[in-house]
């Protein structure tokens, strides 16, 4: 109970600064060497790989599908588009997205994380999805694919766990086709006090005990709740897009700025 | 404009296409027949209805309905309202529509009577269906009861209507009109405040006349004294 207005105060000061310096960056509250970060995520994602799905419609009460159907509604996908669903984990956009861009489109399902990749990969199959979706483990700060390939990229729940978040935006500006648009569907600030306050309580005390119970974790979803807090706020994000090259990028708050969804094009 | 913001917030209108993909595509599980879908692979339709703020995409993929708000791949886009949408079953009044800007179609007209045509394919066996969730004998029973309420049912809203039918033929005519109760109030209070004044002259004239009687009495034996 008594961690939760400390956890508050640091993520309002720290929202805007999501690198430290040059060499150290955030994992969660800790401040870590850049080169620590990704092994350190690798492991929070291994862990709960298998659970990652029932552990996201119980902590989000399963709202998380509808916050997905927002990004899929916001997208414009099209038949024959290629589509590029970053840190895609377990596939929920994916799926949707092979539907919608039919047999002559094509969905690059990514993620950092085998684990994570794996799962996914045998969700989609099970599924009977395997006629247009490709999967690439990939970093999002050095994405293997060539310039101008893709017609929409989305990142969901994902960006707050790159080390620099400014190098990923340049990364996916480049493999975006000039008309191309990024939508990053992530974790944000809740836009009433009130709510930000029952939202700092869930976060803390009742998301690790979850994490815990269900998915023998709870470290891991500590680590969940005190990455949303150190991930920019919504005009701060919104700021990074247009200064990796974004243009008209703007967002859209969900469930009371708890979730929001941004949007920029390339031309 | 709020009220947008709030259902945005609230996602309401993908907690509907949730909710209608999910109905949907159950109701083409449990069709008697295996609907095909082939003609309308990858056909998009969306309805744009005045009473609601989101648009709604059926699109068929694979033999299952997805719905979204995707409008940019639409095949045929029909604007129009819940009202309306009712009317469009007979085809003969769709010109009309078109004329009384109650409807606007842009795309293809015929995805959208395929997509009509596939609504009316549907047709579920409710009987099996529910037997196989809760057995024979309490389907068996489960509709006996329902048949026998939608009976009772029909024959009170018959006679309802027999009742209403009868009172709008017959007593109506009978029932007094609002102006000839407003007239007869107003005689009423005419009739009222004439009496108060006949009672208020009534009292006058007894004061009048106890008075005049006193003097008379009073003023005899005077006379004997003169």
């Amino acid at each position: 109970m008594s961690s939760s207005p400390k956890h508050s105060q640091h993520s309002t000061s720290q929202n805007t600064a999501t690198e430290t310096n040059e060499s150290t960056t955030h994992f969660g509250y800790k401040t870590i060497e850049k080169d620590d970060k990704i092994s350190m995520v690798a492991g929070v994602f291994h862990s709960v790989a298998k659970q990652y799905d029932v552990m996201n419609d119980l902590m989000s009460f399963g709202i998380h599908r509808l916050w997905k159907r927002f990004t899929i509604d916001a997208s414009g996908v099209r038949p024959g588009n290629k589509v590029l669903d970053l840190a895609g984990g377990t596939g929920d956009l994916t799926a949707k997205f092979s539907q919608l861009v039919g047999r002559n489109g094509k969905v690059v399902l990514a993620d950092i994380n085998s684990s994570m990749l794996n799962v996914g990969r045998d969700k989609l199959r099970d599924k009977g999805l395997v006629q247009n979706i490709d999967y690439v483990q990939a970093n999002a700060e050095y994405l293997p694919f060539e310039e101008n390939t893709f017609d929409i990229v989305t990142i969901a729940f994902g960006l707050r766990n790159v080390t620099d978040k400014d190098k990923a935006l340049r990364s996916i500006y480049s493999v975006l086709k000039p008309g191309g648009r990024l939508l990053v569907l992530e974790f944000s600030k809740p836009e009433h006090e009130l709510l930000n306050k029952a939202y700092d309580f869930y976060s803390f005390n009742i998301l690790p005990k979850m994490g815990e119970l269900v998915a023998k974790d709870g470290e891991s979803y500590q680590y969940l709740a005190e990455s949303i807090r150190m991930h920019p706020d919504q005009e701060t994000l919104k700021n990074m897009m247009d200064n990796a090259g974004f243009e008209q990028s703007s967002y859209k708050n969900l469930t009371g700025g708890v979730v929001a969804l941004h949007k920029g094009y390339k031309f | 404009m709020a009220c947008k913001k709030l259902a945005t917030n609230l996602l309401l209108p993908q907690v509907l296409h949730a909710a209608l993909e999910t109905i949907i595509n159950r109701a083409f599980a449990l069709n008697i027949r295996q609907l095909s879908l082939v003609h309308l692979e990858q056909k998009t339709l969306t309805l744009e209805l005045s009473e609601l703020d989101s648009p709604m995409s059926f699109t068929v993929v694979e033999n299952k309905m997805l719905v979204n708000a995707v409008i940019d791949r639409s095949d045929c886009i029909i604007r129009t309202s819940l009202q309306t949408l009712k009317k469009l079953k007979a085809e003969q009044q769709l010109t009309t529509l078109i004329k009384q800007g109650e409807l606007d179609v842009v795309g293809d007209i015929k995805i959208a009577q395929q997509f009509s045509a596939l609504a009316e394919q549907l047709e579920i066996d409710w009987q099996s269906e529910l037997a196989k969730q809760i057995g024979d004998v309490p389907t068996h029973k489960l509709l006996h009861f329902g048949n026998k309420i939608t009976k009772k049912v029909n024959h009170t809203l018959k006679q309802l209507e027999n009742d209403v039918g009868e009172y709008v033929v017959h007593e109506k005519r009978l029932v007094v009109t609002d102006s000839q109760v407003s007239s007869f109030n107003q005689s009423v209070n005419q009739v009222s405040s004439q009496v108060e004044k006949l009672s208020t002259r009534l009292n006058q004239l007894a004061t009048k006349f106890s008075v005049s009687s006193d003097t008379r009495t009073d003023s005899a034996p005077n006379s004997n004294f003169k």
